[in-house]
C-alpha cells in the first residue's frame, strides 16, 4: 500500500532544500543557491512556502554592513522529511 | 533545479542523496586550512624558541607561545572572514570544541608551567614523586595527537588519523629522549606531520 507522499516536499527544489538543511544547523541563501542551482527569485519563492509550512525558519540579518539571510530546518520540518522519507519506503518497496 | 511536482521516488532520493552528500563536501572543504594555519605557526615558534632558548637566555623565552596562540586565533578569525559561506553543522562543532579544549588545557597548562617558572608557584608543586619536571612538550605533544586523530576520526579520513597517531605517540616519546631546547624541534616535527601534512592532504581531497 502506498503512502501518500507530502506534496510540499515532493518537489525538486525544496526536496534539496530540506536535504541540505537536515544535514546542517544553518545555511545562509547564497550557499542554498550554489548547491540547487536554482535562480535567487524561484529560491525565495520555494523558501517562503516552506517557512509558511513551519518547516524552515528564515532569519534576515546582516553580516558587517551585508544584509545576510539565514535558514534553518524546525523540529516540524524534520518530523515532516523523516515522514516523507517513510512514504517514500513503500513506492520502492524497501519498507518493513 | 527548478520546480518540478512529477519526480518518481528513485528520483526524490537521488536529490536527497545528491544534497546531503554535496553538504557534506562544502562542509570539509575548509577543514585543511586551520590545520596548515596553527602547524605553521607551531612549527615557526618552535624552531624560533629552541633558537633562542639555545643563545639567548633559556627556558624563559617559552612565554612566546602566548603570543603564538594570539597571532593564531587572530589569523583564523581574518581566514573565517575571508572564505564564502559554509552552513554550520554538528561536524565543525564538535571539531572546534576538540581544539577548543585542547587549547584551554595547553595554555593552563604552560601557564601553570610559567608560573613556577618565574618562582611564583612552589616547586614542589610541579615535581613527580621521583623529583622530575612534569614533561610538558611530551603533555602537548600527546594531546595535541590525541585532539588530530579525533579530528581525522570524525572527518573519517584515515590518513590524518594516522599521521596524528605517529605524530602524538612518536613526539611523546621523543620529547622525553630530548630535554631543553632540542624538544622543541621535536614538537615542530610533530606540528608537521600531525597537523601541515595531514591539512594539506585534507585540501587536496575536499578540492577535487
Amino acid at each position: 500500500m502506498f503512502q501518500p507522499l507530502n506534496p510540499l516536499l515532493h518537489s525538486e527544489l525544496r526536496l534539496a532544500v530540506m536535504s541540505l538543511l537536515v544535514s546542517a544547523e544553518e545555511a545562509e541563501f547564497p550557499y542554498i543557491k550554489e548547491q540547487t542551482g536554482a535562480t535567487a527569485g524561484n529560491l525565495s519563492v520555494q523558501l517562503d512556502k516552506l517557512s509558511e509550512a513551519g518547516y524552515i525558519s528564515v532569519e534576515k540579518t546582516f553580516k558587517g554592513k551585508r544584509p545576510c539571510t539565514i535558514c534553518r530546518i524546525t523540529p516540524a520540518g524534520l518530523k515532516a522529511f523523516e515522514e516523507y522519507i517513510e512514504a517514500l519506503k513503500s513506492y520502492l518497496n524497501i519498507g518493513k | 533545479m527548478e520546480e518540478n511536482e512529477n519526480m518518481t521516488a528513485e528520483r526524490s532520493l537521488e536529490i536527497i542523496r545528491e544534497s546531503i552528500e554535496q553538504s557534506r563536501r562544502a562542509m570539509t572543504k575548509y577543514s585543511g586550512m586551520p590545520m596548515i594555519w596553527w602547524g605553521g605557526l607551531v612549527v615557526v615558534f618552535a624552531v624560533l624558541i629552541a633558537y633562542l632558548w639555545k643563545n639567548h637566555g633559556g627556558p624563559v623565552w617559552n612565554v612566546l607561545w602566548f603570543v603564538m596562540a594570539l597571532i593564531g586565533m587572530v589569523g583564523d578569525k581574518l581566514m573565517e572572514k575571508r572564505r564564502e559561506s559554509v552552513p554550520k553543522n554538528i561536524i565543525g562543532s564538535v571539531i572546534s570544541k576538540v581544539w577548543a579544549t585542547f587549547g584551554i588545557f595547553c595554555c593552563g597548562l604552560g601557564f601553570i608551567t610559567c608560573l613556577a617558572g618565574f618562582g611564583v608557584l612552589s616547586f614542589k608543586s610541579l615535581t613527580s614523586v621521583s623529583g622530575c619536571f612534569i614533561p610538558i612538550t611530551s603533555i602537548i605533544t600527546f594531546a595535541l595527537g590525541m585532539a588530530s586523530t579525533t579530528t581525522g576520526l570524525i572527518l573519517k579520513n584515515r590518513v590524518v588519523s594516522i599521521c596524528s597517531i605517529i605524530a602524538g605517540i612518536g613526539g611523546f616519546f621523543l620529547a622525553l629522549c630530548y630535554p631543553g631546547g632540542e624538544q622543541l624541534l621535536v614538537m615542530a616535527a610533530v606540528a608537521i606531520i600531525g597537523l601541515v601534512i595531514p591539512g594539506i592532504i585534507v585540501n587536496i581531497q575536499t578540492r577535487k
